[in-house]
């Protein structure tokens, strides 16, 4: 061998190049702010007259826990279908469809309290399976598809309840689930975090998971190192709808009733969580603990501003500019790491 | 071996009757210098041919004129009108008279021929402001017939033949102007057109000169810039190798211009393959996309090239032996069983990686950190323990990063905070670390800076050496020259040539390369295997 190229291996020290590192401290600072700012709005509320008699009692956390469950279960979801780059708009649609539904078989058809559950959640799922189906087989703007979807399930949902808000019939068990309380909390509270736990395993400990981060950043090159780009992408749409359409009959065991509509009251805030998430824990990256953290910092930020006595109209213009600030603070973020 | 080199004295009285006088320009990109007092003097009413083989500097001369880059010095001349070469942009190219058409045509493919021209120059319009696409088409129709193009304005582009959407960029370009002051550049016109739309669009070229058109015509085809250039300048190393004006050369003397005393290897082989001789992969009579009917066959160790030109079907061939395309027939063994790989995922399975030609659109997470990028390839393995802790991804990627002289701050820096040349040594580690059979390399060095290069070469040849089978696509000689124990000449899909280490010099494997087959016989012969094998 008179191999006289010999590669020059630099010593391990020499090959890392010292770049400019953010000191420690920006840095968890940087990945905290969110978990700090949620920490500030919460004392501010607590200590702002018009809001400290009820903001910071067990039974308000409660509430704002318990009714953002549901909010932070769909955050979860529209995470799969975002981090390999697509938009699901319809998955407030699936969540109200799953609720009427179930409402509806177990009050209208009779059918026990397990069937009434299953059913409706694999009927989210075959939704899932035609969203995936249109924008991977056929191609189409997953934007536009899943907005489409919305409109078609809002619709369908309004025949089958006839416009009636579907509250006698429920079978009881499922509104007392909804109330029931572990460990001074509610119970949908430990569900929410599970489904997190198991998503952030998904995200970060199975190849499914990481191949849809490696999708998102570039689908040709996820093609060439083995990844079966269509079909993942088509399961994070089924994922998604599943989970939302386990939303939607959570709400069910929350309100106690069912009324059809378009979901967009479950979907807006959901997406404000999930853009509010990456500007956390991992800046500039959709990521399952940030988005628990947005959901958090929303349902606080409503709540208190509720109870310090606005109007109605607040929790609108909160989630709006929530939701604005949020995505331009992670496109800000995203963009100033890929620059390096 | 400057043949003709124009005559210092003559340029400066000769100027008035130039078309284009480009004298001493230098451009230089880091240390690199591109070009070293290149000059290029077009006669009006000519077509002009520039040529050079890779890294010659003639796109660099092209970008210049058209104000993409910006000259180190130098001066331009075009009509007689002096301009300056420092702060020359590309609104000053179109006002001297430059009209561009380059290999991508930059035609809206679905629409009208008429909306194509109307977009360039601007819609007539009626005193509402609305489109007078009457007057459009009438105008747009004078155009085509003065172009020779017999097409229906209202046709969409994609509807036209290959070489005729050529003719509408090009008449698009030169419409509405006084085409005696214009000049157009055609830069690679023919690199993606069959041979037969090729001379037709050629013919029509010839015939605007005819008409006084002054033309510059950047190609890699040899024989088409011979049946229609008048004038020649040919670059190397970023320095004019000869200027012949109004001459006949043959493809020969071209070639020796271009390929002549080009820069050393890096390392010559030959004496050192590492092959055992065993068969790896053997493909029989596959055709697939622009591949016909190829057949050849590697062995365990050998480092094998793949040269062609643009258009040739290396970079098919690569992606049909890594799954990526299904071929349409022939059949293909991988270390003795049957390899027909349905998916990407199937050639990885069976021991196959391939490093693709375009690095950050096919190969690169940009926004991912170098860590991230290395572990893709092997999720499947990871997943094995059901659990993937980042801690062993990262010691697994500081040890791929030193043992591949990547330079990086570390496995969580970002892909894209890395140069070109590092950010390709973390591409080849991510298929290395996979140990793979057969290695597929699609321009391994294309864009990289020179001590990565040989870093790269080196790192090429020892997996090589242990065993593994490597398949090198290259457009630069001294690259397969330097690296491949044995390479195959591709040309328009075809096995045309099987040439042995050390049998040929750069510049005559150059010369194979760029001359095209006269005819498309396959000169492929199984007999001269068994050399390989046994040497």
């Amino acid at each position: 061998m008179t191999d006289t190229a010999a590669p020059p291996v630099p010593p391990a020290t020499e090959s890392i190049v010292t770049l400019k590192r953010t000191p420690l401290i920006a840095r968890i600072f940087e990945n905290y702010a969110l978990v700090i700012l949620t920490a500030l709005v919460f004392l501010f509320f607590t200590f702002y007259p018009a809001s400290s008699a009820a903001f910071p009692t067990i039974n308000n956390l409660n509430v704002i826990l318990g009714s953002q469950a549901v909010i932070a279960m769909i955050a979860i979801a529209a995470l799969f279908p975002l981090v390999s780059g697509h938009f699901d708009f319809s998955l407030g649609a699936t969540a109200a469809m799953a609720q009427v539904l179930c409402a509806g078989f177990m009050a209208n058809s009779g059918w026990p309290i397990w069937a009434a559950i299953v059913v409706p959640i694999l009927i989210a799922g075959v939704v899932g399976v035609l969203n995936g189906f249109f924008v991977t087989r056929l191609h189409m703007n997953p934007f536009v598809t899943t907005l489409g979807m919305a409109m078609l399930l809002s619709g369908v949902t309004l025949w089958y309840t006839g416009g009636q808000t579907i509250i006698s019939g429920i079978d009881p068990a499922i509104t007392r689930f909804g109330s029931m309380r572990f460990m001074g909390l509610p119970l949908v509270v430990y569900i929410v975090l599970a489904v997190a736990a198991v998503a952030w395993y998904f995200f970060t400990h199975t190849p499914y998971g990481r191949s849809l981060y490696a999708i998102g950043s570039n689908a040709a090159s996820a093609r060439l190192v083995g990844v079966r780009v269509d079909r993942n992408v088509w399961w994070s749409f089924i994922v998604a709808a599943l989970i939302a359409g386990g939303a939607g009959t959570m709400q069910l065991a929350r309100m106690g009733s069912a009324t059809a509509s378009a979901g967009n009251e479950l979907l807006f805030p959901a997406l404000a969580a999930v853009f509010l998430g990456a500007t956390a824990i991992t800046p500039g990256f959709f990521n399952v603990w940030g988005t628990v953290v947005g959901a958090i910092f929303v349902s606080i930020s409503v709540s208190g501003l509720t109870l310090s006595g606005a109007s109605g109209w607040a929790s609108n213009v909160f989630n709006g500019i929530a939701l604005l600030a949020a995505v331009g603070l992670s496109t800000y973020l995203g963009r100033r790491k890929r620059r390096g | 071996m400057d043949t003709q080199e124009q005559p210092k004295g003559a340029t400066s009285t000769a100027t008035a009757e130039l078309a284009l006088d480009l004298r001493g320009v230098d451009k230089h990109f880091g240390g690199t210098k591109a070009l070293r007092a290149a000059s290029l003097a077009v006669r009006p009413g000519t077509v002009h041919a520039l040529l050079g083989g890779n890294g010659s500097g003639k796109s660099t001369a092209i970008k210049i004129l058209a104000g993409v880059y910006e000259a180190d010095a130098g001066e331009l001349t075009i009509f007689g009108e002096n301009h300056l070469l420092l702060g020359y942009t590309s609104t000053t190219a179109a006002a001297a008279g430059l009209r561009f058409v380059h290999q991508d045509l930059g035609l809206f493919e679905d629409l009208s021929i008429e909306e194509n021209f109307a977009l360039d120059a601007g819609y007539p319009r009626n005193v509402l402001g609305g489109v007078r696409w009457g007057a459009l088409r009438r105008q747009v129709a004078k155009v085509l017939a003065e172009y020779e193009l017999d097409v229906d304005p209202r046709r969409p582009v994609h509807d036209l033949r290959p070489s005729d959407r050529t003719m509408v960029a090009i008449a698009r370009a030169l419409q509405g102007a006084d085409t005696e002051r214009l000049i157009l550049v055609l830069d690679e016109p023919t690199a993606s057109l069959a041979a037969h739309e090729s001379n037709l669009l050629l013919e029509k070229v010839r015939r605007l000169a005819d008409r006084g058109q002054t033309v510059i015509i950047v190609s890699h085809r040899l024989q088409e810039v011979l049946s229609v250039a008048h004038d020649f300048t040919v670059f190397r190393d970023g320095r004019v190798a000869g200027a012949l004006v109004d001459a006949q050369p043959t493809e020969d003397e071209l070639i020796s211009i271009m390929a002549g005393g080009l820069v050393v290897a890096l390392r010559p082989t030959g004496s050192q393959s590492h092959t055992t001789g065993r068969p790896m992969l053997e493909v029989n009579g596959v055709s697939s996309g622009p591949l016909r009917n190829v057949t050849f066959t590697a062995h365990e160790g050998e480092i094998l090239g793949i040269a062609g030109l643009v258009g040739s079907g290396r970079s098919s061939l690569l992606q049909t032996l890594f799954g990526a395309f299904e071929p349409v027939s022939g059949t293909m063994t991988l270390g003795g069983s049957p390899f027909a790989p349905r998916s990407v995922d199937d050639a990885m399975r069976a021991g196959v990686g391939l490093v693709p030609e375009n690095r950050v659109r096919e190969a690169a997470f940009m926004d991912r950190s170098v860590r991230e990028n290395l572990s893709i390839a092997m999720l499947a393995e990871y997943w094995s323990a059901k659990w993937m802790p980042r801690a062993r991804e990262t010691r697994k990627a500081e040890d791929l990063i030193q043992r591949f002289g990547v330079k990086v701050g570390g496995p969580s820096a970002l892909f894209s905070s890395m140069s070109g040349g590092n950010q390709q040594k973390v591409v080849i580690a991510r298929w290395l670390q996979r140990d793979p059979r057969l290695l597929l390399l699609d321009e391994p060095t294309q864009g990289v800076d020179v001590m990565s290069r040989a870093d790269i070469y080196a790192t090429i040849r020892r997996s090589a050496q242990a065993g593994c089978t490597v398949v090198v696509a290259s457009s630069d000689m001294s690259e397969l020259h330097a690296l491949c124990d044995r390479i195959l000449v591709l040309a328009r899909g075809r096995i045309t040539q099987e040439v042995l280490a050390g049998d040929l010099k750069v510049d005559e494997l150059t010369s194979l390369v760029l001359r095209e087959p006269s005819t498309r016989k396959t000169i492929y012969e199984p007999t001269a295997l068994e050399e390989t094998t046994t040497s």
